[in-house]
């Protein structure tokens, strides 16, 4: 492994080293190779990252819930003028997938007259289930005014009366207020009439995951079939399986464009500057072990890993390439003259101050930045070993064009006047003022959204046409036993519908309209019996049939039984409320959801946060504020650590370099005020995206800084900067032209502060040789 | 109105052609199927009339009567008018099931108000896709039987018979537990108001 062309500095103690540093890494690798087997233990909650909470994981357990119905099937809504025939087309063509395995079934054409018939199955419940409206007029009149319209309901057209079952209709009054689905039957398919249009709709469920790849382009492709065949159809998409294939689409067309971009710009800069295939190889390596040792370390000492901290951890290791170039700009440039003590000192600053800053960020309550940090801190530091340990035993060509090189590149970038310091503590100043001012934040449930605009466009719409809420408001209702629980739930629906009649303009989905508690199914089926004197004799006397049936219907009521929740949830009305029903979620606790749809505001917010806060055991969520709030407090505690770190920053560095300090910082600091005063000035707004990006500008900003002062003669510390910060660029600035909003923020802020970091470099760069420096500067040219 | 288009024009004479070719047919030959039924049902857009319902049930062995008057504009609604043994109107459109006091229809409701509604219309292509239909007799006398295709259909209606002439005179609805609904509409008129 010991290069012929130079040496390592300290001879065989290094070398010991660098072989131990092996064994780490080899042992690492073995442990994640054993830790990985069943799969990365990874958590894509965003939640994950925030301090952990009694209440949050009811929360979770509900939100999920919620939202698995929309997992595993898709809706398609069709318009056209050709309606019949296109969706018979459409129908056709996916049950061609059913075939083929890739879907379970698809639901299109009108269901017959007696599917799924409430009649079939409620009866026996029914002497026990009363409206409030029923509940009232029995109170009143002991039920005489319910007698003219169970007149008129006996002889409709459209009825189907059974004088002996059910005389007064009870049944039919307490489905008409069961949640229904809007989707009906015409021209023998299923439709929906909504907004003056009329729908086909088409159900599909999928017979495996989402997010399985053949299934994706399948239905892909027969949709877009059909589109080619029918293009005047308009079709509206709702189903996480249309999410997921857009964005696996949408990851691979930026990876055929902005990655191989990016990667093509890196290979030929590299290849142009060094000429030599082996130098890639060699920048690699670092931010392998690197990876491989901060993965194996974070893993140990959490043992999860956040999906966001491997990202964002994996991209702040990108730092670690400004080790990997400074270093072999040297080389290349001085050759047999290279020597790594003269570089180590300014590595080592380099990377304690990168270290100090991720240790302040480990420092915070929030979970997700301590991860993040502890995975940063620990690539740097393996990273920063593998170079300062392997690369100089590393063969390398210097090519005299290397030098030539960097000599030109350093004479042309030398500005004449540099930047008096008044003058950059003044620009400073500005920029402050700037941001101060205009700045804006921006923590929108939309930032982790990845899905194409038209997309979500399509799913907005389809939830509106369909009336349908996907459980993004609700109340957690909790208590004892199901018995308190359903207690609990009917007076909180009778709470909300003193709020509807108020005029608070939403509706809700709750398992106390369905199932009312024992105690209320005794009161209700008092009430029918009162029902079943002197009204019904009333009723069966007026409809002219014979009085002996009054006796056959009292009968009925002898063995009525009690609707149960377990009993409920097994119909098939039932089962469209399973998702509201969490069940035993502690001992001694169970819990359901209040799924809430309408009009949403800050006002109405408040207003039913106020009736959660009224009543006990039960709490008001808004998921998408919610997320907007864990975005928020994210951001703030980044945006405070980064705050921190810069203040931490300066003081390392005013005991290093006294009033030469401000050169160093004036790169990292000046590039992030100029990336908040573009933001500002443009109004784009802050979020915890960029926010990571600027963490990435100051890392690479410092190093510069740092380099930049230590090495201001040496046309190799120039050049080594001008590497780093572009293929930094390259690497993470493209991701400004990504669709996704977390990457296109993070690329964004990248390309601008990058840029700002090299203009920034020439002129803070001091004019006479260092002074302050602990060791001789050796010059190359002397 | 303007004056007669072309395609009018056109099409009286086709109409005229076919008769011709009908008079030339000989009688026997002449064929009285659904389409002819609802082309001959169909000369009528509008009408009013009075109806009797009788509800027979078989458990019970009774039945529930009422009667009332009906107007009914082909493709738009009928408006079911019971006089006896209660008021009530009830408007039946193809989207909707109205009853004058207001009551939301039972789930279900509005298919079985659009059965109705076919079956009125004698709209035989949208009944054909839930029932295998009969016709028997002539223009003057003619009968056609609805079976259901599909089992669960047929736990609800074993089948429907219709009869009439110029007009649907009656319309009967019988289920597997022996229950029949029988309408007999009469009196019938078409409203001039109303004609094209």
């Amino acid at each position: 492994m010991s290069s012929p062309v130079e040496r390592p500095p300290s001879g065989t103690t290094w070398r010991w080293l660098g072989w131990l540093w092996l064994g780490v890494i080899t042992l690492c690798a073995v442990w994640l190779a054993w830790m990985l087997r069943h799969g990365l233990p990874a958590d894509t909650d965003l939640t994950a990252l925030l301090p952990a909470d009694r209440q949050v994981p009811l929360i979770e357990a509900a939100d999920r819930q919620l939202g698995e119905g929309f997992e595993d099937r898709f809706l398609i809504l069709l318009h056209a003028d050709d309606r019949v025939a296109a969706t018979q087309a459409l129908g056709d063509a996916l049950e061609t997938l059913v075939d083929d395995g890739q879907l379970a079934r698809v639901d299109w054409r009108e269901l017959d007259l007696a599917d799924a018939d409430p009649h079939d199955w409620m009866g026996a419940w029914r002497y026990r289930l009363l409206t409030p409206a029923w509940q009232q007029a029995i109170a009143r009149d002991g039920g005489e005014s319910l007698v003219e319209r169970a007149l008129r309901r006996l002889f409709s057209p459209a009825a189907r009366p059974d004088p002996v079952a059910d005389p007064f209709g009870l049944l039919d009054a307490w489905l008409a207020r069961q949640p229904q689905s809007p989707i009906d039957a015409a021209d023998g398919l299923l439709t929906l009439d909504a907004q003056g249009q009329r729908h086909s709709v088409l159900i599909g469920r999928l017979a495996g995951s989402p997010y399985a790849l053949p299934m994706q382009q399948a239905l892909h492709a027969t949709l877009e079939r059909f589109q080619q065949a029918h293009p005047e159809a308009q079709l509206l998409r709702s189903g996480l399986v249309f999410h997921a294939a857009a964005g696996a689409r949408q990851a691979r067309h930026e990876m055929s464009t902005i990655g191989a971009a990016s990667l093509l710009g890196v290979l030929l800069i590299i290849g142009f500057v060094f000429r030599s295939p082996r130098v890639l190889a060699q920048l690699l390596v670092p931010l392998v072990t690197g990876s491989l040792f901060a993965l194996a370390l974070t893993l140990g000492l959490f043992g999860r890993l956040h999906l966001l901290t491997l990202a964002f951890g994996a991209s702040l290791i990108g730092i670690a390439i400004d080790y990997v170039l400074h270093l072999q700009c040297d080389r290349a440039i001085h050759g047999r003259a290279f020597r790594l003590r003269r570089l180590l000192p300014s590595l080592t600053l380099g990377l304690i101050s990168s270290v100090i800053a991720y240790v302040a960020q480990a420092l915070t309550p929030m979970p997700g930045l301590r991860q993040m940090a502890a995975f940063a801190a620990f690539g740097l530091i393996g990273a920063w070993l593998t170079v300062v340990l392997w690369l100089p035993r590393f063969k390398l060509h210097a090519n005299p064009f290397t030098a030539r090189l960097a000599e030109r590149w350093w004479r042309l970038c030398q500005p004449r006047r540099g930047l008096p310091p008044w003058l950059a503590l003044v620009l400073a100043l500005g920029l402050i003022a700037l941001c101060t001012l205009r700045l804006t934040s921006d923590d929108s449930l939309a930032l982790l959204n990845p899905s194409p605009a038209a997309l979500m466009h399509d799913e907005a719409q389809v939830q509106q046409l369909l009336d349908r809420d996907t459980g993004s408001r609700y109340f957690l209702v909790r208590a004892a036993d199901t018995q308190a629980l359903l207690t609990r739930l009917a007076a909180l629906d009778k709470r909300l519908d003193q709020a509807i009649a108020a005029g608070l303009a939403i509706d809700y989905q709750s398992l106390g309209r369905s199932v009312p508690s024992a105690a209320e199914q005794d009161a209700n089926l008092a009430r029918v019996r009162t029902l079943y004197g002197a009204p019904l004799v009333t009723l069966i006397d007026r409809a002219g049939l014979p009085a002996e049936i009054a006796q056959a219907a009292r009968a009925r009521l002898d063995d009525a039984p009690r609707l149960t929740l377990t009993d409920w949830l097994a119909t098939p009305l039932g089962q469209l409320q399973q998702r509201l029903w969490l069940g035993q979620t502690a001992p001694g606790e169970v819990a359901a959801s209040v799924v809430l749809s309408g009009a949403r505001s800050a006002a109405i917010a408040d207003q039913l946060s106020a009736i959660a806060d009224a009543r006990p055991g039960v709490v008001y969520v808004d998921r998408v504020a919610r997320i907007g709030t864990l975005l928020g407090e994210l951001r703030r505690h980044t945006a405070a650590w980064i705050a921190a770190a810069m203040a931490l920053m300066t003081l390392a560095l005013i005991w290093r370099y006294r009033g030469r300090a401000w050169r160093v910082i004036a790169p990292p600091f000046g590039a992030t005020l100029i990336v908040l005063a573009v933001f500002a000035l443009t109004g784009v707004p802050l979020n915890i995206f960029n926010q990571l990006g600027l963490l990435l500008v100051l890392g690479i900003g410092l190093d510069a800084g740092i380099f930049n002062v230590e090495y201001a003669r040496q046309p190799s510390a120039w050049l080594a900067i001008t590497l780093s910060t572009l293929t930094s660029l390259l690497a993470f600035g493209m991701l400004a032209f990504s669709a996704t909003p977390a990457l296109h923020y993070l690329g964004l802020t990248c390309l601008i502060g990058l840029a700002s970091v090299w203009l920034l470099v020439p002129w803070v760069r001091p004019r006479e040789p260092t002074t302050s420096h602990p060791q001789p500067e050796e010059s190359p040219h002397a | 109105m303007s004056q007669p288009t072309l395609a009018h024009r056109a099409r009286r004479l086709l109409s005229l052609m076919l008769a011709c070719v009908c008079l030339a047919a000989p009688l026997s030959a002449y064929a009285f199927d659904l389409a002819t039924l609802q082309q001959r049902l169909a000369q009528t857009p509008s009408l009013a009339g009075k109806f009797t319902q009788q509800r027979r049930l078989a458990d019970l062995g009774s039945s529930l009567d009422s009667s009332g008057n009906f107007r009914f504009v082909r493709g738009q609604r009928v408006v079911w008018q019971l006089e006896r043994p209660v008021e009530e109107r009830i408007e039946l459109t193809p989207e909707a099931i109205v009853n004058g006091s207001g009551d939301r229809t039972p789930p279900g409701g509005e298919q079985v108000a659009r059965l109705f509604l076919q079956l009125l219309e004698g709209d035989w292509q949208a009944l054909a896709s839930r029932f295998e239909i009969a016709l028997a007799g002539n223009a003057e006398a003619w009968q056609v039987t609805l079976t259901p295709k599909a089992k669960a259909l047929r736990e609800r209606i074993s089948s429907i018979a219709l009869d009439g002439g110029r007009y649907i005179d009656h319309l009967t609805l019988h289920t597997p537990g022996g229950d029949t609904l029988a309408v007999r509409l009469f009196d019938q008129h078409p409203l001039s108001g109303d004609a094209p």
